[in-house]
Order: C-alpha cells, then structure tokens, then sequence
C-alpha cells in the first residue's frame, strides 16, 4: 500500500507532503528522485541553441526558457522505496511504498488525484495548488486512507469538501471565517449508486450527450496511411431530479471495436443487447469510451517534402482537404521537432502563422483551411557544418477539429429514461479532434 | 542563464497571480510563521484555531518539523467545527507516532466521537484513532472497529474495514484471530463499497487466510462488479488465489498444456494452435520452454526458486494430474464469469487485474478475450501505458500468437517517451510473423530516420531479432542493415554527429547476429564488411568487422584468399587504432594463425611477429599484456611449426598448440545457435515485482494448488459449506478422481492437522494472554499469566471457533482468576457494605424496564443490578428482576432464557450458520443460569427473582427471550459496566499504593457538572444544622454507590476552605474488575462553590485501559444525570 504522496514542482520542490501510513517516509527520497531523473538522459535538457531566423512577414519567434519535459519512468525501483510517479502540467505526483502492490493501481489512483486537484482549482500549477494547499490536504486525505483509495467519487468529494469559487472566497475575505469542510456525511456514500449525489433537484431536467472522437493516424514516408483509427468518448451532461434510469443505444454499435466503460453502467444489458443502461451520476461525465479501428482514410491531407544539398534543406509542406467531410475543418495546426543537426530555419507560409521555439520546435497554426487553395508552408534549413544533407526527418504532428461530425460514424439511436415520469430535454452534439496524428516526412 | 530576466519574469508572474489569489490561503502558505501561532491555537474562536492549524499545515508540507505544538493541537480536537477537527486530526496523525504520550491525551475525545450520531464524525474519529498507531491504544482501536464494523453507516464500515491493516501494523499477533473475525464480517457485508475495503484489509492481514473466502465465495462473484474499482483489484486477486489454493490449475490452460509439453498429443496441439495462426516461429521451442519458466515462476516462491536455480538442471517439479481441474468445473467458470465484464472497466489497473487471471485460468481458446481490453488501456495515461506494455511483453514472450494479428497498435508514435518506444520495439520483434513481417519492417524503416539516435540504434537491433526469429526474412532484413551502413558512409564524418555511432554499431551487431545463423550464405556479406573498413571509423565497428574476419576465416573460397591481403592493411593501420580495434586485431591474426595452413603461414607469421612488437611497445598496459601473453603461447608453437616441417611432432609442444586452440575456439562451431538458458525471473501479472524484476517484499507467488483442504480442516461449517459447492461444481469424471482424492489427502492429513493446528493456536493464547498493558506494569501479573497460558491450551481451540472472539478476548483473562475466586469472594463477603453513615441502607440502585406492560400482554418486568455478586463464577452479574402480572388474567409458565440456545433448539437443521452458532454457545459458558420458573403470577401480583447473567461483552446488549403463556417475547438486556466490578474494601494507604502503581496511560480523567446536592440543600434549606459539605458528599456518594458496585474508601474534606467553597473535596472509591479481579480505582475531586453545580473530575486508575475508559464514560454519564426523585 502507499505509504507516501508528495507534490513536486517544476524544480523540484516539495509542495505537499501526506503520510498515509506509519511507516514515514523521509522528504529526502525526492531529492533522490529529483537527481535520478536529470541524471536520465532521456529528459529533454534545454539546450540554448542560438536560431537564426530571418524575419520574415509570417514567421513570429518566441522563446521558451523553461520547457523541461521530463520523460521518466512511471515506476522506479530507488534503494529504499518504489516510487510511482505522474507528471502532468509540470506538477509531479509521487507516490512512494515499500511492499508489494499492484502499480497500476497507484498510477490511476495517482491519476485520479491529479484530476480531482485540477477540478477543484480549475487548472493544475504550482501557485494554485499552494494557493489552496489546505483543500489538497483535505481532499488527500478524503481520497487515500492507510495507504488504501477511500472515496474517489468526484461527485462525493465535492459534497464534503467544497471547491473554492468566487463566492466562497469573498466570504473569507469578508468575514474572515468559512469552512470548506461539510458537517454531513454525503448520503450517496450509503446508496447502492455511489456515484450520484442523493436527491439533485432542477427546474429543467437536460440530458446532454456528446460524441468526442479523437482520430488517431500514422502516414509513413512513403505517403501510406499505415494506422487509422478513431478513440472516442460519450460524454455525458446530465441534471435531472430525482434517481432516473437512462438507457441509450446506438444505431451502429457493430462498428465499436472495444469499450470501456464509467462504473455506472451495467454489464448485461450491453452483453445481451449492445444497449447502455445506467444510473447517470451528476453533472458531466465519462460514460463509455470506444475504439474504431481500422478506417480508410483521413479528413486532411498534409504532405512533407524535404530535399537536401549542399547543406541546405529544402522543405515544403502542403496541407489540405481529402475529401469534405461537409462540415468546417479548423484548429488546423502543424507542429514538428527540427532534428538537432539544423542550425537555422526560415520559413514562411501562405496562410497561417509559423512559430519556431527555443526547442526546436517548431508550429505552423494554420486555422480554418481556405476554400480555394490549400496552404503551404516553406523554406530553407540550415544543417550543421560538414554535413552534406539530413539523414533524419523530423515528424509532423498535425491537430484539427471538426465540429458536428463524428467521423467513426458512430450514431446514437435513442435515449430513454426510466423511473422518472416527467419529460426533459435531450440533446446530442458530435466533435472530432485529432488525437495522435502523425506524418513522417 | 538569464538570472535577471528570469527574476523580473517571476516577479511579473507573481504579481499578476496576485490578484487571483485573494481569498486563497495563498498568504498562509507564502509566510506560514509570520504570526504567533501558539496564541491562536488557545483562541475561543474556530476562525482563529483554523488559521493557526493551516499555518502549522504549510509549515508541515515545507518541511519543517512543528511537533512541540503537539499538546495545544491536540486540546483543540474537543472542538465542535469539523473543520477545525480535520485539521487537527491532519496534524495528529503527522505527529502521533512522535508523541506518544501526548496524542493518548485525544483518545477520550475520539472515544466520545465514536458515539456521535454523525457517521462523518464517527468515522473521522476512527481513522484518527486507528491512525495514531500506538500498543498503548491497540485493544481500544480493536474494540472501537469491532463496532464500527457494525454501524449502520456504510461510510463508517468501510472506514473500520480500512482500520484493520492499521491494527495489523502493529503486529499485535494475540488480536489476529478477532482481527480475522472483523475481516469475515465485512466481507460478508451486504453493502459493496464495504466488501471492496474488506478486500483489501484481507490482503494485507490474512491473505492466505481463505476459509473466509470459501465461505461466501459465489456472494463475492455476484457483487465483484458493484464493488469500487480500487476493491475490484484486490478482490479479483483474493478470488483467484482461493480458487487456486482449492481447486487447482486449468486443464486447459496454456499453463498446463506448457507444463506438460512432453505429452506429445499436448505438443501437436501446440503446433496445431501455431500454424493455425500462420506463425511459423523459428524458435518455438525456446517459447514454450519460456512459457513453462513463466508459469513456474508464478507458482513457486522465491526460496525454491533459488534453489532449484543453483543446480545446473532445471528440472521443473511436475504437478500431477490431480493438481488440475477442468474449465467446466463450476467454480472456476464462476470466476471467469464475474471477471470477464471487468475487462471493460475504465480503470486501467481493474483491466490489468482481470486479464490477469482470464491468462492464468482461462482455457487457451478464451485467452484472447484480454487482448483487445489490454490494447485499449494503452490509450489511457502514458504512466499506465508503461505498465501495461511491460505485461504485454510477457504475454507476448509466452504466447506471440496472441498478439500477432494487433502489431499495428505497437506502431511506435512519436511522442511517445524512450521507455514505451523501446518496449514496443521489442513487442514488435517478438509477435512479427510471416504475414506482418513486411509490414512491421516497413515501419522500422521508417523509425531509423527518426531524430532520436538512440531509439534509431534501438530499431537496428531489432530489425535484427526479427531475422533471427523468421529466417525466412533474414535475406531481406540484410539487405536492409547493409544499406544502412552503406548510407552511414554517404553522411561523411559521422563521428561528429551525435549517437550516430551507436546507429553504426548495432546495425554491425545485428549482421553479425544474422551471419552467425548461417555463416555459409552471408560469405559475401563478410567480405563486403572487411571492405568497408576503410571507410568505417568508429572504433567498437571495426572492432567488430575484425573479430568476423577471425571468427570465419576460414569459411568458404574467396576469404581466405584475402586473408593476408586484409591482415597487412590493419597491421599497417595498427598504431592509428583506439584501444579495443588494437586488441580485436591482435586477436584476430592470432587466430589466422592458428587456422590458416599452407603458402600464406610464412606471411601471415611475418605480419603477426610485427603486430606482437608493435604491440609489445605501445603505451596502453592492456595491450602490451596482451601481446607478451600472445607470444608466449605461440613462440612454441611456431617453433613447432617450424620443427614440424623438419622432424615430426612434439607431444609436448602440442599441449601449448591444443590451449591456444581452446581459447580461440578454433574447433568449427556449431552453426545452430543453442538455445539459451532462460534465466530470466518472472512474476505475477501486474505486479509490482514483474517491473522492477526482483520479488517486492510482500510479494506472494501463486499458492499451491490445491493446497487448500488442509486448511479447511479446523473450519467445520466451512468445510461441509465447500463440499457442498463442490459437488454440485465437479461433473466429469475426472473431477470425480480429484474430489476423492482430495478427501484422501484429507484423511491422511487430518489427526496430525488438527492437534498441529491446536499447537499453534495454544501457542497464540498464551501471547494473547501476553497483553502489552499487562507487561508495562508490575511483576504480580507474570504468574497469572502462565496460569492463563495453561488454562488457553485447553480452551484455545475452541476459542477460535467462536465467532466472536472479540468478547472473549475481553472475557480471556477471567480465566486466569479461577483459581484464587473462592478466596476473593469470602473477603468481598465480610465487607460488603459500605461503612460510613447510614448511606448503605439509602441506596436505591436504578430500575430499567426489561419488558412494559404494553408489550408484554401485560406483564411487567423490571430489572436492577444487584450489587451482590455471584459466588458460582465470576463472569456472572447478579441482576434483580421483578415481574408484575398487571393485566386481568392469571399468567403461567415465566421464563426468561437466552435467545442463542432457544434458536438453536428450534432449529437443529439449519443451514450451517445456525449450526455455527451452537457450536458457540456450546462453547460460551450460558448467559443466563437458568431462571426459576414462575409457575403462575395472578393479577397484580409480584414476584421476584434473581438472575445470574453473563454478559457478552460490557457494551452489548443481551438478547433473551422470555416466555410466557407459551408466548415468546423477545428482550434486551442492557449491561451497566457500573455492576462489571464488586467492592474492593481497601484502607486509604492501600489505595495511595496501588494508585501509584497505575499513573499514566492507566489513569483517565474526565469531568462533569453534578447538581443532586442542589435539589437536597433546597429541601432542607430551613434545617441550618446541617452541613452542606456533608450533603454534598452524602448526595455524591449515594449517586456513585446506587450506579456501581463499589467500596467508598475514603473522604477527604478540604481542610483550610470558605464556607461556602467545596473545591478539594475528594471522594475515594475502591472496586475491581469482576472477571478478572483487577483493581479499578476511583477519585471523584470536586470543584466549586457549593450552592452553585458543581464540577467533579472523575479520575479512574485501572490496567484494563478499555474497562478503565468505558467506566469512566459510564461513570461521568451517571454524575451529570439529573437526580432521581425518590419517593
């Protein structure tokens, strides 16, 4: 079991320290840890290269001193302890314990922390939780007993320990005196829907649902689309009064490839049926999660060249629609790691905005695709002395959104609630984002 | 770099946030130490305890140790703001441990929160009292969770599930079994949330204790899915071990089919499951010999494992038939069922957990269900992403078939951290089969020109494992890595770029690895190496070309031809080498030499002559070493060369000839290449152990399969419970042989299992008897200890079978006074009443009604305690009850009996839970010696009878059933804990000694307002010859003596006071503990004015810190009552 959980900042500071269990662990083990991980060799160092960069009309050049992107194992094995480690927005959750336990279970509980923090402040950074490190304590100690996850139930948790707003921090300010710890026990901690606050009551009773799709692709070198697949989520917004029983079944559920599902729905009727049948809790919500794999072709094409001479590196890339998938393309944002042998770039694009970071990274935001001609970016690279053309190509990371569209084709058939007699209001939306969208070049 | 900038820029930001932090406790954490905080702490305001405690807070999570304001905290832990209490209860449980003595201090105020009607509260208390972790408090804790386990709160049971680790932590080995008790409990709770807790206690406190699992196994399948996520895991992992340890592995798992890979119907099948799936594996024997490894590691402890692994043979302990059981068996299709829905869970570790045991369990055909779910995990968070890749590489190791057909989601993303890119790698290289090899080198291809050099070199490789495991491709992954190296030339100087080198050197490695497969075919590939030594720089390459035109010089036409040709170019370039070519060369040539016979021998030894003195004089010690070492072996033999052509051979000589022959492994090689020993340790899915590749401590193996029906030996109920199951489970033939064989085992094992387990249970007694408290104080107790010691070997067995050994635990001890009782009970009757005054004739001990007319068809029944005391045992507490008939009709036949024993009367052939509780009540002494029938009682009629009654326990309210007119009316029996001791008639210097013997943790103080003496002085306000003093003791001393059954000792009245000022009047009363004759003594101090409610501090001195407390809390209760109006 977990015997310690601290919070780490971007340097390396200890912001939170909770002992869960009597078997202390010294705050001395992040040093440790600390020294191990700049000691990796794969954490991105910042190394200052100076970039020279012609100005040119489009290309804006900003410099980020502080990216120090830490890729470290999630599970270390140190002289006195096995340390778990999630890093999300520069903010380290480190677990620590001694004896054998399933490391999964510390990373999502780890996980789940960081989501519930960054729930409560609205964001996850150094300041804001030192801002508010009592509610963290509270909440650290509301979720983790004797090493063991107690209540991870967002929905609970916000019932016992309330989220700082506005009103709440006024109050403090003028009367110097709130507590944000409830005097009851949330009566959902007793019911058999441990993930439903006891008894919501609301004027108009709404059911959201939105299909968030994320589209995965891989394109080789030689233009091949070799993976392509969707991960989408159901995302669920509802309020309704009383203890509703919703069940909500898709047009084409053959296509899912697999699914995994919030807690709260059951197993059978799924199984028998391929119908979701659930109790909702509160508010927004993951219902399912889902994989379609296996389509054949991408909304947006980007195309890649890189030729090289003399120490020169020409590169060029297109971007444009496939084939319209009737709804507006944007967001559209290409971003790529130069390899570390090119000294300098130029580059200058027909639409968008170039940037190129400190790092080496460097990102074209494109926005919404024109109609009439596809836009390009282009330029030249400068590549080390002695080096007559580039044996590495960097890959491109492409991003866009589609509003309206789920592009798996996913269709939801209909939404029924049981139980509760009155009528309320549904609504569904689609979205499609680029996931891990990648072009070699 | 830019200190300045970065400092305005930090400023900037602060300034900024600045804003939005107001209202935050953003400036308690920035100057935590900027105020006094001790003031604030002794404030009367919550806002101000608040602020204190969150300034202690920030100080504590910035690392500095702010334990000496431990006892002004911990006074604030009476407050009634929660907040202010989750505050305190954060510092405590920092500090507790630091303490000690201090955090007993808050042990009475959690006791009283223990009592609140808010579950919150409640619970919070016992988290906080668990927490703390100290011996001193153990016995407290465990009761205080023995009846939380029982709150009505869901919310409280799981916290008291989530207490016993704590317990356990302090190995306090005499509570185990009443912990274990807790644990059965629990898990039979009907609440989920509550099981999953339970569950995870299990694991760590008992978890090979499985008679509580095989109690209600198929109840724990049918709420697996309604248990929270982080119970799922840990229950998933209870489940399978219990069906292990019962029934055995599967028979037609891949475990088994592995195990027995020698049955050659078993090997076909293998071959036939394989080529199904199109895979021709060049080294599917090293696979299922791989497999067998894993699955023996799962099952076989560290200790055995080293063991068998010091002898050279590795011979697997084959499991016979009857250690398996079939798929169709009931109980494990139960467990395949209830896990196989989890495999949609959306908590990474749930999926992990289930695959895990559908890999373990399921027949080879279903295994694949957990492929897709552990895929789909990889899209969760990059952390968990890890973990489950270094799972899948073990299941891909044992089974490549499995996951060949999904080699498109081990594609490898760029954005992925080196960790997963090099495991997905090796994942690839494993599963690629005939039909995907194609594609996957596409792929890899496409990764050499990735930006990260590393993870380049890292693709080389294992483009070169991919050829060794399908020879078909090997031809074409050649191809690949020689232009590769070809292109390396193209970038010119790579020696200034980067991990470029390491790109070079794999690429070579991985040839080599190739070549070595079938050297015959890849002469050319050699040769076109050796050729591109010109051109290849670095160091550990060339090395390696030169060690290959060693190893196969003499392979095929054209290399030895070239040899000399070759062998003067690097002794040319010898003195431009670095340290590792400089040795590879000399090594390489010594081998020619050795090899080569025929026209060139002269040349070749003129250039190994050369190279030796070179080498002879070179800077670098290793080298010089080296060649003399060289010399000397081959002096001789070039001697003998030389001789040889002249006159024949020298045995002698030869000797030298055979040694250099040996250590450069002259002799041809085997072309095969040996399948490697594997070494390898493997370790349960998803366990911690499998990725940092050494046991974790608490690591535990598999059980032995089938290991179980010794267990089930001592457990009764339990064991007909799980035959029955068993029998309705088993259906082939087969499992016919196995259920008979288990029942021989067990009569085998049996008689010597039984009185084993007897032993060890004994051997437990006599530590329970071992309490920590009893050991802190004076040498008196040690005889009764061993007294008791004996007396727990006879009762121990039994002991254990009772289901609440929690109240007997309290009862144990009585058992250790046996001997003296008559003794003691002679002294309490020459002294029973008290002797001061005429108060012993004014006690009016309280009446409780035990049935009203209204319920009771009109028959009343009152009860009060007596405050004599039973002379046939001592764990019996004599009670007076009155009966009163006051309704109309004559009534026949009262009696009052235990519910426990009349349940079982009515019902012999119950189901084994009933047969449980007799077996318990045999056991238990009787709580109630039978009462003397009332034949008939007419109406309005009295009567009165005296009850011997045994209490459970001093909290718990007795169940009793009274009989009437054939009726059965169903009562409770509430114990006072004030009639739980008997006088001790004891002088004041006995009482002063005996305090003194029981200062500190033994002696609690509490505090209460009385106010009887008011109503008195009122009354007799008009009589002036009264003393108040002397009412207020009176009043005080009749309140203690009508509650409890005590001895007053002594009166001290203030000597130097005002008139009206009572402070300093201090009351002593004497009693001990009715079961086990400690003594328990009692200080009552008064404070105030005496008109005016007085203050009394109650301080109680006993050992039995749980008795001592739950006296006091009665005692308090009892002062602050508002008088009884007597008649």
């Amino acid at each position: 079991m977990l015997q310690c959980i601290f919070l780490l900042s971007d340097s390396g500071e200890v912001i939170l320290e909770k002992q869960l269990t009597g078997h202390r662990v010294d705050r001395s083990i992040c040093n440790w840890f600390w020294d191990h991980t700049n000691s990796q060799p794969n954490s991105y160092k910042v190394v200052i290269i100076i970039i020279i960069i012609t100005f040119s009309l489009s290309s804006i050049i900003i410099f980020d001193f502080s990216v120090l992107c830490l890729q470290q194992q999630p599970v270390i094995a140190s002289p006195t302890h096995y340390l778990f480690q999630v890093c999300r927005e520069g903010i380290t959750f480190l677990a620590c314990t001694q004896v054998e336990m399933p490391p999964l279970m510390a990373i999502e509980f780890l996980c789940r922390v960081a989501d519930v923090i960054n729930g409560y402040l609205g964001g996850l950074n150094e300041d804001s939780i030192k801002d508010n490190f009592v509610i963290v304590y509270e909440l650290l100690d509301e979720m983790i007993d004797n090493g063991f996850p107690l209540t991870t139930e967002p929905n609970i948790l916000q019932e016992m320990i309330a989220p700082p707003n506005i009103v709440s921090k006024v109050l403090s300010v003028v009367t110097g005196n709130s507590s944000n710890v409830s005097d009851t026990l949330p009566g959902s901690t007793a019911s058999c829907v441990p993930w439903r606050t006891a008894d919501p009551k609301y004027a108009n009773n709404e059911v959201y649902v939105d299909l968030v799709e994320q589209m995965d692709a891989t394109i080789n070198r030689d233009g091949v689309l070799v993976k392509c697949e969707i991960n989408g989520e159901v995302q669920v917004n509802s309020h309704i009064t009383g203890l509703p029983d919703l069940t909500l079944s898709f047009a084409n559920p053959s296509i899912l490839d697999d699914v995994r599902f919030h807690p709260c729905v059951r197993f059978r009727p799924w199984e028998s049926n391929q119908i979701l049948s659930f109790v909702p809790p509160d508010g927004q919500f993951k219902l399912m999660n889902y994989r379609v794999r296996k389509l054949k072709s991408t909304p947006i094409y980007v195309k890649p060249q890189l030729t090289s001479d003399g120490g020169i590196c020409r590169l060029n890339v297109m971007v444009g629609m496939r084939n319209d998938p009737g709804k507006t393309v944007d967001s559209v944002n290409v971003q790529f790691q130069l390899p570390p042998c090119i000294l300098s770039a130029d580059l200058t694009s027909t639409h968008g905005t170039v940037n190129i970071l400190s790092n080496k990274t460097c990102t074209w935001s494109i926005g919404r695709i024109p109609k009439d001609k596809a836009p390009s970016m282009s330029g030249t690279l400068v590549l080390e002395t002695g080096l007559e053309r580039l044996h590495v190509f960097p890959t491109f990371q492409v991003d866009f959104r589609i509003m309206g569209v789920a592009l798996s084709g996913l269709q939801i058939d209909k939404l029924d609630l049981k139980t509760v007699p009155y009528r309320f209001y549904k609504g569904f939306r689609a979205l499609t984002r680029a996931g891990e969208f990648e072009v070699r070049s | 770099m830019f200190p300045q900038f970065g400092a305005t820029a930090e400023s900037l930001s602060k300034a900024s946030t600045a804003v939005f932090r107001i209202g935050t406790d953003a400036h308690l954490y920035d100057d935590p130490d900027d105020v006094n905080i001790a003031p604030l702490l002794d404030s009367k305001f919550d806002s101000e305890k608040c602020e204190a405690l969150k300034r202690l807070l920030a100080l504590i999570s910035q690392g500095f140790d702010v334990a000496n304001f431990f006892p002004q905290v911990v006074k604030n832990v009476a407050s009634q703001s929660l907040e202010v209490k989750k505050l305190v209860y954060l510092y405590l449980l920092h500090y507790a441990e630091k303490r000690p003595n201090e955090a007993l201090l808050s042990i009475n105020y959690f006791q009283k929160d223990l009592g609140d009607t808010n579950p919150l509260v409640r619970a919070w208390a016992l988290r906080a009292m668990a927490g703390i972790r100290l011996h001193a408090i153990a016995p407290l804790v465990l009761v205080a969770v023995g009846k939380c386990a029982r709150d009505p709160s869901v919310y409280v049971r799981k916290c008291a599930a989530n207490a016993l680790p704590k317990l356990h932590d302090l190995r306090m080995e005499e509570h185990a079994s009443a912990i274990e008790e807790i644990i059965g409990l629990l898990l039979n709770d009907h609440s989920p949330g509550v099981v999953g807790a339970a569950a995870s206690a299990f694991t760590t406190v008992c978890p090979n204790n499985f008679s509580l699992i095989g109690r209600n196994f198929r109840k724990l399948c049918e709420v697996l899915p309604d248990v929270e996520e982080w119970g799922q895991i840990m229950l998933i992992g209870i489940l399978l071990r219990y069906v292990i340890a019962r029934h055995g592995l599967v028979k037609e798992s891949i475990m088994f089919s592995l195990y027995n890979k020698d049955h050659s119907n078993l090997d076909e099948d293998e071959h036939y499951v394989t080529s199904k799936e199109d895979a021709g594996y060049a080294t599917e024997k090293t696979v299922s010999e791989l497999t067998r490894t894993i699955f023996q590691c799962y099952i076989e402890g560290p200790d055995e494992y080293l063991s068998r692994s010091s002898s050279t043979i590795k011979v697997a302990p084959k499991l016979d038939e009857s250690q398996y059981t079939s798929c169709s068996n009931e109980i494990v299709k139960i467990l395949l069922q209830c896990t196989s829905p989890l495999l949609w869970s959306h908590n990474s570790a749930v999926v992990l957990a289930a695959a895990g045991v559908h890999w373990i369990m399921a027949p080879k055909e279903d295994v694949k269900r957990i492929v897709k779910p552990l895929l789909f995990v990889l899209r969760s968070s990059p952390a968990s992403r890890y973990v489950v890749l270094c799972n899948i590489q073990v299941f891909a190791k044992a089974m490549p078939s499995l996951f060949a057909p999904h080699y498109e989601d081990f594609f490898i993303h760029s954005a992925d951290s080196y960790q997963i890119k090099e495991l997905k790698l090796e994942i690839l290289s494993i599963i690629s089969s005939d039909s995907s090899i194609s594609f996957i080198l596409k792929e890899l291809q496409d990764y050499i020109r990735d930006p990260d050099r590393r993870f380049a070199a890292d693709t080389v490789a294992a483009i070169g494992l991919c050829a060794q495991r399908l020879p078909k491709m090997a031809i074409t992954c050649l191809e690949e890595l020689l232009t590769l190296i070809r292109q390396e030339f193209l970038c010119g100087e790579i020696r200034s770029l980067d991990g470029e080198e390491g790109v070079l050197i794999q690429a070579i490695m991985s040839i080599i690895s190739i070549i070595k497969l079938e050297p015959a075919i890849y002469e050319k590939v050699i040769i076109q190496l050796v050729r591109s030594l010109d051109t290849i720089k670095v160091p550990a390459a060339r090395a390696m070309i030169v060690w290959l035109l060693g190893e196969y010089c003499s392979l095929g036409e054209i290399i030895p031809r070239m040899l000399s040709t070759v062998l003067k170019y690097l002794a040319w370039c010898f003195t431009s080498e670095e340290l590792e070519t400089k040795l590879q060369i000399l090594n390489t040539i010594t081998k020619v030499l050795l090899c080569i016979k025929g026209e060139d021998s002269w040349t070749l030894r003129k250039i190994w002559t050369y190279v030796i003195e070179l080498a002879e004089r070179d800077l670098n010690y290793d080298i010089r070493d080296r060649s003399r070492f060289l010399k000397k072996l081959l002096s001789s033999n070039l001697e003998s060369q030389n001789v040889e052509e002249e006159n024949g051979e020298s045995q002698k000589k030869d000797q030298k000839r055979v040694v250099a022959e040996c250590i450069f492994g002259v002799q041809t090689k085997t072309s095969t290449v040996p399948s490697e020993p594997i070494n390898d340790r493997f370790y349960l899915p998803g366990s911690l152990s499998q990725l940092v590749f050494h046991a974790a401590p608490g690591y535990e193996p598999l059980p032995k399969p089938c290991s179980l029906p010794n267990i089930d030996q001592y457990d009764g109920s339990d064991k007909s419970d799980l035959d029955e199951v068993d029998d309705s489970g088993t259906s082939g033939s087969s499992d016919e042989e196995n259920a008979s064989d288990y029942s021989s085992e067990r009569s085998i094992s049996g008689s010597s299992e039984v009185s084993g387990s007897n032993e060890t249970v004994s051997g437990n007694e006599g530590e329970n008897n071992d309490d920590p408290l009893i050991q802190i104080s004076d040498t008196s107790n040690v005889n009764e200890n061993q007294n008791g010691g004996d007396h727990a070997g006879t009762s121990g067995f039994s002991d254990l079978m009772s289901t609440k050994s929690l109240e007997s635990w309290l009862d144990e001890p009585s058992k250790s006074s046996k001997g003296s009782e008559t003794e003691q009970s002679g002294v309490r009757r020459s002294s029973a009443r008290i002797t001061i005054g005429n108060i012993g004739s004014r006690i009016k001990p309280k009446c409780y009604t035990l049935l009203d007319p209204a319920n009771g068809n009109g028959l009343m029944v009152n009860y009060s305690f007596s405050s004599e005391t039973s002379s046939i045992s001592s764990h019996l507490v004599c009670l007076q009850v009155l009966f009163e008939n006051c309704s109309l009709e004559s009534m026949f036949d009262i009696v009052l009996i235990d519910e426990d024993s009349s349940k079982s009367v009515d019902s012999t052939d119950q189901i084994s839970q009933a047969a449980e509780n007799t077996v318990k009540s045999h056991i238990d002494k009787p709580a109630l010696v039978s009462m003397e029938e009332i034949p008939s009682l007419e109406p309005g009629q009295k009567a009165k009878r005296t009850l011997l009654v045994r209490f459970h326990h001093h909290l718990l309210p007795l169940k009793l059933a009274l009989f009437c007119n054939d009726k059965k009316f169903p009562v409770k029996l509430r114990p006072d804990i004030g009639y739980f001791v008997k006088p001790l008639p004891i002088n004041i210097e006995a009482f002063k000694d005996k305090e003194s013997h029981l200062p500190g943790m033994f002696e609690y103080v509490r505090s209460c307002t009385f106010n009887d003496h008011i109503v008195k002085l009122n009354k007799e306000s008009n009589s002036l010859t009264e003393d108040t003093f002397l009412v207020i003791c009176e009043t005080l001393a009749l309140k203690m003596l009508s509650n409890a059954n005590l001895s007053l000792v002594s009166v001290d009245l203030p000597v130097a006071s005002n008139l009206g000022d009572a402070s300093g009047l201090c009351l002593r009363f004497s009693s001990e503990i009715l079961n086990n004759s400690m003594p328990c003594l009692i200080t009552a101090t008064v404070e105030g004015k005496c008109s005016d409610p007085l203050i009394v501090s109650v301080k109680v001195n006993c050992e039995e810190t749980v008795f001592g407390l739950n006296f006091l809390n009665r005692i308090v209760n009892f002062l602050a009552e508002p008088p009884v109006t007597h008649s």
